[in-house]
């Protein structure tokens, strides 16, 4: 298993771990460290910053129509992502992704796995050592319906917006550090548009994660000034995909490793339908019982004999 | 720890479920004696749930960018959330999607502003978008669609009403010009008593005082008209409504589908082609078949 690594990508994890250590951090640049030049350049340090995010989104097989084109959606919203092909559902998914990974020369994964065909599971994943979190993804609506109207750039960069409740816990702090890094478009990323036309919006509600795009519309003359009162006048159109994640499980490493975090408020959905079964079973049993316990009443009170029941017995 | 495990601690754990897509009924898997009583128990039981705090700061720490980083960069903003939203309840919890989107854009866009950079898109640049032309047409005739669908019944509604106040002066109407007629009876029969009483002179016949009215009654048809109805509808406004309506549907499904008449139609001769005895269309797939056979 020859494992093509590019040369930049370990340079490029390496110094990621070091970074509460090392106070002197070589950044990323597209050409690798210059150490050298550090020095020189610690005070301009965060401009040489340069987002090298790089998204491969994949999918099992047996997947159903809604979730690809959910997929297929995705993938035209994030311009720094890489499409693969299906990957063979076996009990080596992780080590295949990860290989598939590196391949790609990727620094994060989202991958689709549909079980049942009903069930779709997304995980998020930052490679090599990244964390790794598994997601139950519900309530999906794709770009086509035609109830979602609006329309934006392909490939231009969206604003995300947060809700304040993922500053409230860690599991949520690393949940929106992993989204801003996967759903932000890279800053001069060659596919990227230049205008900012629509913006995300992450919320948690009830302990999942909803996501909805919107499309920004403000009347306009400049393309850097807004007339003054315009942005009284904006409005936001929704252009799709909706979906809203319910975190499973947090990996300390991608595609497995150590569990960091559970979900306790998470029961899967084969449980569910366990459940509802189970309910429905327990109807007849209910019946039988209900039956027996006025049985069994009836016998322990007996009724008076009614006074009026020979009354029209010698009437014939 | 695969993947794989999560199934099999799921049924070892006795977890609640606060799943968006079920109804929210949990039952333990322990108790398998009770009545299925429909309960919600917190998490506590599920104290076996992995947390490990440490383990995610750690991360977060080697996964996140540099702090210094140019907000340009990341482009995120953080906005309050009012209240708990009911995760049922669809158009709060729409709204409040979109307010928290709305306030977000507002800051970015402050912040943009005063960055100078810029971030609206000029009216005259065209770009490919993320939904197809078509797409937006398909989406542009469905709302037009329904707007047409509401604008009907608004119109079906106010017909209603008019017909209803219609009715309601016509029969205003016939009341007071029977009551006129019946004046103008009255009148006659007063005069002829008038003339009766003096006698039959021959004062002269501009004597009448009456009013014949506007001359109204010297039209044809007494002078009734019914608005609504062409002079040339013989079927006097009574015709089928139906058979107005189903021409809508007619016309659509004759367009969609050709039009229809009886089979074997086409080929009979017409008056134009009897008389046509050079013109018309010949060779094509006919002479082709000829050409096959030999």
């Amino acid at each position: 298993m020859g494992k093509k690594r590019k040369h930049s990508e370990t340079e490029a994890a390496a110094p990621v771990k070091n970074d509460d250590s090392a106070p002197e951090r070589p950044k990323r640049t597209l050409l690798g460290w210059k150490d050298k030049k550090e020095d020189a350049e610690e005070t301009k340090a965060a401009s040489v910053f340069r987002n090298k995010e790089k998204v491969l989104v994949t999918c099992s097989r047996r997947i159903s129509f809604r979730y690809r084109h959910l997929m297929l959606n995705i993938v035209s919203l994030l311009p720094h992502c890489k499409k693969d092909s299906k990957v063979e559902a076996k009990s080596s998914k992780g080590e295949t992704l990860n290989e598939l990974v590196e391949l790609k020369g990727s620094s994060s994964c989202l991958f689709f796995e549909c079980r049942k065909h009903k069930d779709l599971y997304m995980w998020m994943v930052k490679s090599p050592s990244g964390p790794s979190v598994k997601f139950l993804v519900n309530a999906v609506h794709t770009m086509e319906e035609l109830k979602l109207t609006g329309n934006h750039l392909k490939g231009s960069r969206p604003l995300l917006t947060f809700s304040s409740n993922f500053d409230k816990d860690v599991h949520w702090k690393l949940l929106k550090e992993m989204l801003t890094q996967v759903f932000g478009i890279p800053k001069e990323h060659r596919k990227s548009k230049p205008y900012h036309d629509h913006v995300f919006a992450f919320s948690i509600v009830d302990d999942h994660i909803w996501f909805r795009n919107y499309q920004i519309s403000v009347p306009h003359n400049e393309a850097d000034k807004v007339a003054r009162g315009g942005l009284d006048k904006m409005t936001l159109v929704e252009v799709g995909p909706r979906f809203c994640l319910n975190p499973i499980k947090i990996f300390g490493s991608s595609f497995g490793g150590p569990t960091l975090y559970e979900n306790p408020f998470y029961v899967s959905p084969n449980q569910i339908r366990a459940l509802e079964k189970r309910n429905k079973a327990g109807k007849f049993a209910k019946k039988i019982k209900a039956k027996t316990r006025r049985k069994m009443h009836e016998l322990s009170n007996p009724l008076e004999p009614d006074e009026f029941v020979d009354m029209w017995k010698d009437d014939e | 720890m695969s993947f794989e495990d999560d199934f099999v601690e799921d049924d070892e754990m006795n977890m609640i479920d606060d799943e968006v897509a079920s109804d929210s009924e949990a039952e333990s898997l322990s108790d398998s004696d009770s009545d299925n009583e429909i309960t919600e128990k917190l998490a506590e039981p599920t104290k076996t749930a992995v947390y490990n705090r440490d383990g995610l700061l750690d991360k977060l720490q080697d996964i996140s960018w540099p702090e210094d980083v140019d907000w340009t960069h990341k482009l995120t903003v953080d906005i309050e959330q009012g209240q708990a939203v009911d995760v049922n309840d669809d158009l709060a919890r729409e709204m409040a999607f979109y307010t928290q989107a709305l306030e977000g854009t507002r800051q970015a866009f402050g912040k943009l502003q005063e960055m100078g950079l810029p971030f609206l898109r000029p009216s005259d640049y065209y770009a490919e978008m993320v939904k197809s032309d078509t797409h937006m047409e398909k989406v542009k005739s469905k709302l037009l669609y329904e707007k047409k669908q509401m604008e009907e019944t608004e119109e079906r509604r106010k017909a209603r009403d008019n017909k209803k106040m219609a009715k309601e002066v016509q029969s205003q109407k016939m009341k007071e010009r029977a009551k006129q007629k019946k004046d103008e009876i009255e009148s006659v029969k007063k005069w002829r008593k008038q003339r009766q009483q003096s006698g039959f002179s021959e004062k002269g016949a501009g004597d009448l005082d009456l009013e014949f009215g506007n001359g109204k009654s010297f039209q044809r048809g007494g002078g009734k008209k019914r608005p609504g109805v062409s002079p040339g509808d013989r079927s006097g406004g009574k015709g089928k409504p139906t058979s107005r309506m189903n021409n809508k549907k007619r016309e659509f499904r004759d367009s969609k589908f050709g039009h229809g008449g009886r089979k074997g139609l086409s080929k009979q001769n017409t008056a134009e082609t009897t008389n046509d005895f050079k013109g018309g269309f010949r060779g094509g797939k006919a002479g082709g078949n000829k050409r096959q056979k030999k």
